[in-house]
């Protein structure tokens, strides 16, 4: 099933990432990021919309290529 | 011949004349020093310029040549590389002040293979800030202007290698290309910009931007010169951990101008998003002539085209953040404040989003498999638009307001996603003398395939002996 995005990105929620992330909240720069960020992120919402589940991470572990020299 | 004649002939007109003797390495050399001093108040192509370094190399190039010991085809060919490509001894900057010092130990791949075969590097090119967007501009350094309308952006991230290799400072740029930056300048510029397949073509000491969708690529002024490029610069490199393996063709030699037989599809999605007319009637054009030389011309649908913005951009987020994670907690403030968004925008990629975005990448990569199974290449526009003014952040497209990077990136993601080979060559002017640029891609290492068809449209037609007015 396509997936939705119920919940777009709220200050506090943005706050908590921010933090998680490193970012320092007493920075005013944060006022800038939050909406870009916000911005940003709905602009991945026509991702949620595709139906995935047939297809692994096209990113594939291959452990050949990880024991060469 | 006049210094002005010679920095306009190909590398393989050039090659041809140092190989011969007609003409020496230095005056070459010279020839582009004066061009570059010339033009490049106004252009700002360059981040380093190596005039003394430049003129040593000729000077030992023609020694060598005269000793009998000429190298091949890039031999004394002048050459510019983004200022992303490691260059040993020589300061590279990744388009931030925050690297003016940083001079590398080692030349990157490309670099050493292009020393190999004789080339002379003229400097170290303007680009993006870390390559990390689609105009050009730089705060730190300057922004690079068009050479055919300074006022105007010549595209990004490889800008400089863009305007210096449509106003005849350098015969041969590198670029690197993530989600359009080695094909977007070259549309913009009224140049040939070639994004092989990736792996093909080392990274290997580039400035990341995202691992899995940077590819490194010519850009020269004729699709020869791309094609005699890539003969030097490709093949399998084990400090890449994405080298392909395989032989290496000589892809020029096998330039015949003949296409019959050549499927291309067009993808009808390609016509239905946002278009500049002016933009569509001239590659529509291109795609005709193309016919008439023997192609066999289909509309083809890639469904997933409209969710290519998505799939690249998560995942372009997602590395680039992870990339320069530790740059941004200690100098983020002396970052281009809009890449600093764009990278700190990254931090907030879940790795569900970016494991979804892979899994999409699959997705579409099978739906681009099976487009490959039906024709050889598809054709349709680099650009939506012609060069927009320098910071224009959005333009205007048949009346709809449309961000500037949505629309550089518009058609030029998808083979990023695909991994497979590109190329943007000259097709057409607007009426206000801007260039358009024709892409046409092929399936995974068909680069000799996407060359031909290119050359055969190139030498039906006369964009490519255009020259920008400056």
């Amino acid at each position: 099933m396509p997936e939705e995005n119920p919940n777009p990105l709220t200050r506090e929620a943005f706050d908590y990432l921010a933090q998680a992330a490193g970012l320092d909240l007493a920075d005013p720069h944060l006022d800038e990021l939050f909406p870009y960020a916000r911005n940003a992120l709905a602009g991945m919402e026509r991702l949620r919309q595709i139906a995935v589940a047939d297809a692994e991470p096209a990113q594939a572990f291959r452990p050949a290529q990880s024991f060469q020299e | 011949m006049d210094a002005l004649e010679l920095c306009y002939l190909s590398a393989g007109e050039l090659a041809r004349m140092l190989g011969g003797r007609e003409v020496s390495p230095v005056e070459v050399i010279d020839a582009h020093l004066s061009r570059i001093a010339d033009t490049e108040p106004v252009l700002n192509s360059f981040i380093t310029l190596l005039p003394e370094h430049a003129r040593a190399a000729a000077q030992r190039a023609e020694a060598q040549i005269q000793a009998g010991q000429y190298r091949g085809p890039l031999h004394g060919i002048p050459v510019g590389l983004k200022d992303l490509f490691n260059t040993a001894g020589v300061r590279t900057t990744s388009g931030s002040r925050l690297f003016d010092n940083f001079l590398p130990e080692r030349d990157c791949t490309v670099a050493a293979r292009f020393q190999q075969a004789g080339a002379i590097l003229l400097g170290k090119l303007n680009m993006h800030q870390f390559a990390y967007g689609p105009t050009g501009e730089n705060f730190d350094y300057g922004h690079t202007h068009n050479p055919w309308d300074p006022e105007r952006i010549t595209g990004g991230s490889s800008g400089g290698s863009g305007a210096a290799t449509a106003a005849g400072q350098c015969t041969i740029t590198m670029g690197s290309d993530t989600g359009g930056s080695v094909r977007i300048p070259a549309a913009l510029c009224g140049i040939v910009g070639l994004k092989p397949t990736y792996g093909l073509v080392s990274r290997a000491g580039l400035t990341p931007l995202s691992w899995c969708l940077d590819h490194p690529g010519p850009m020269t002024r004729t699709v020869t010169d791309a094609a005699l490029t890539l003969s030097v610069i490709a093949g399998y490199d084990p400090q890449d951990p994405a080298s392909a393996q395989g032989n290496i063709p000589d892809y020029a030699a096998a330039l015949t101008g003949s296409v019959p037989g050549i499927r291309i599809g067009i993808p009808r999605e390609y016509f239905d998003a946002p278009l500049d007319s002016e933009v569509a009637q001239t590659v529509s054009a291109a795609i005709a002539l193309l016919e008439q030389l023997g192609a066999e011309v289909t509309e083809v649908s890639l469904p997933m085209f409209p969710d290519s913005q998505a799939i690249s951009g998560t995942i372009l987020m997602a590395e680039a953040a992870a990339y320069h994670r530790e740059l941004l907690a200690k100098d983020g403030d002396k970052l281009d404040p809009a890449v600093r968004l764009r990278l700190e925008a990254g931090l907030f990629v879940t790795a569900a989003d970016y494991l979804k975005a892979q899994q999409a990448r699959a997705k579409f990569n099978r739906e681009m498999a099976a487009l490959f199974r039906e024709v050889d290449l598809l054709a349709g526009p680099a650009e939506p638009i012609t060069a927009p003014p320098i910071l224009a952040v959005e333009v205007d497209i048949n009346g709809q307001a449309v961000g500037t990077t949505a629309a550089l990136t518009q058609y030029t993601r998808p083979y990023n996603i695909s991994g497979s080979p590109a190329i943007s060559l000259p097709c057409g002017f607007s009426a206000s003398g801007m260039p358009i640029g024709l892409q046409l891609a092929g399936k995974p290492f068909a680069e000799a395939t996407v060359l031909q068809a290119a050359y055969a449209y190139e030498q039906a037609t006369d964009w490519h002996t255009r020259r920008p007015p400056i």
